[in-house]
């Protein structure tokens, strides 16, 4: 029981964290943010990974490198799609973005929270 | 082993990619790098293409290094937008990883560094140790044969790109009177 409840938390705060960071980056692009709006629709995508990651094996990842070295071994295309995406995070510091390269992290976001059957 | 490419890799790829340009610091004789930066240069098509067909370039790269692969995508508006930090470095140091060639040559321009430097301050010995490193000695080759540069003109000589770091380190310990000239030289 104690279990089950920990396990509706972790999810709730994942599903928390992944609308929030969605809402919040089309609140920036609807501002002509590109940066922020990119890094936020980024974090999304990543707490949604996580909460799909968590769905299937009951694990959290603890850091990128962990995140990253679970998807590669047991599921290859979010994989494919977070390595694609996670560059752009890194350099949103020193970058322009546009808002072509937000919507497509968004879209990312989109597909994942489809997936785990999430209305973001 | 890992391997400093500069050679024709064999990709496949969308005919809608221009070039695949490796550059940045794994192209550079002497230099150590921690990661293997590669271009993709599409025509224009949307950015969400040109990064899902970056993604299935660099599954296939991958295999040919043991450095993580560092992927960018541009098209080439966004290539030569004033934003792009990495567009000189790329124009000047890239080499296509499909023809082995500069990237630069798809434009009809062939990158080259010329050093010229002043010997008139150095002692004799110098002097001749420094003939010695560009031309070498006693059956040893000397950089310029090693790396492919050439003397033009007293106190002249042209060198590869990718040959820059050698060649400054190797000369600024003889003498620090060395001047760098980036060019770029028509192809035809």
């Amino acid at each position: 029981m104690k279990e089950l409840k920990e396990e509706n938390q972790k999810e709730s705060i994942l599903e928390k964290t992944a609308r929030e960071y969605y809402v919040s980056g089309n609140e920036e692009l609807s501002k002509k943010r590109n940066n922020s709006a990119v890094v936020l629709f980024f974090k999304s995508l990543v707490a949604l990974v996580d909460l799909y990651i968590y769905k299937k094996l009951k694990i959290t990842p603890s850091s990128h490198n962990h995140r990253f070295s679970i998807v590669k071994e047991k599921f290859n295309d979010i994989y494919n799609l977070l390595d694609k995406d996670f560059p752009f995070y890194q350099d949103s510091y020193n970058i322009l973005m546009s808002k072509e390269l937000a919507e497509v992290i968004r879209e990312d976001a989109e597909k994942i929270a489809k997936e785990i059957g999430l209305n973001l | 082993m890992q391997k400093k490419s500069q050679k024709k890799l064999d990709l496949t790829y969308s005919e809608e990619v221009i070039d695949i340009v490796q550059f940045g610091s794994s192209i550079m004789n002497g230099k150590t790098f921690n990661d293997i930066d590669v271009a993709v240069i599409f025509n224009k098509i949307p950015l969400k293409d040109q990064l899902e067909y970056s993604q299935e370039i660099k599954r296939q790269i991958e295999k040919y290094f043991d450095k993580p692969i560092h992927m960018q995508s541009y098209d080439l508006y966004s290539f030569f937008d004033k934003g792009n930090f990495a567009k000189e470095s790329i124009l000047f140091y890239g080499k296509s990883l499909i023809t082995d060639e500069y990237f630069s040559q798809n434009f009809g321009l062939i990158p080259k560094i010329q050093l010229n430097y002043s010997l008139i301050k150095l002692e004799k010995k110098d002097k001749i140790k420094f003939n010695y490193t560009l031309n070498g000695r006693g059956g040893n080759y000397g950089l310029l044969r090693q790396y492919n540069g050439k003397l033009l003109n007293p106190g002249l000589i042209e060198i590869p790109p990718e040959c820059e770091e050698v060649f400054l380190k190797t000369l600024k310990e003889i003498t620090s009177d060395i001047k760098i000239n980036k060019t770029f030289k028509m192809s035809q």
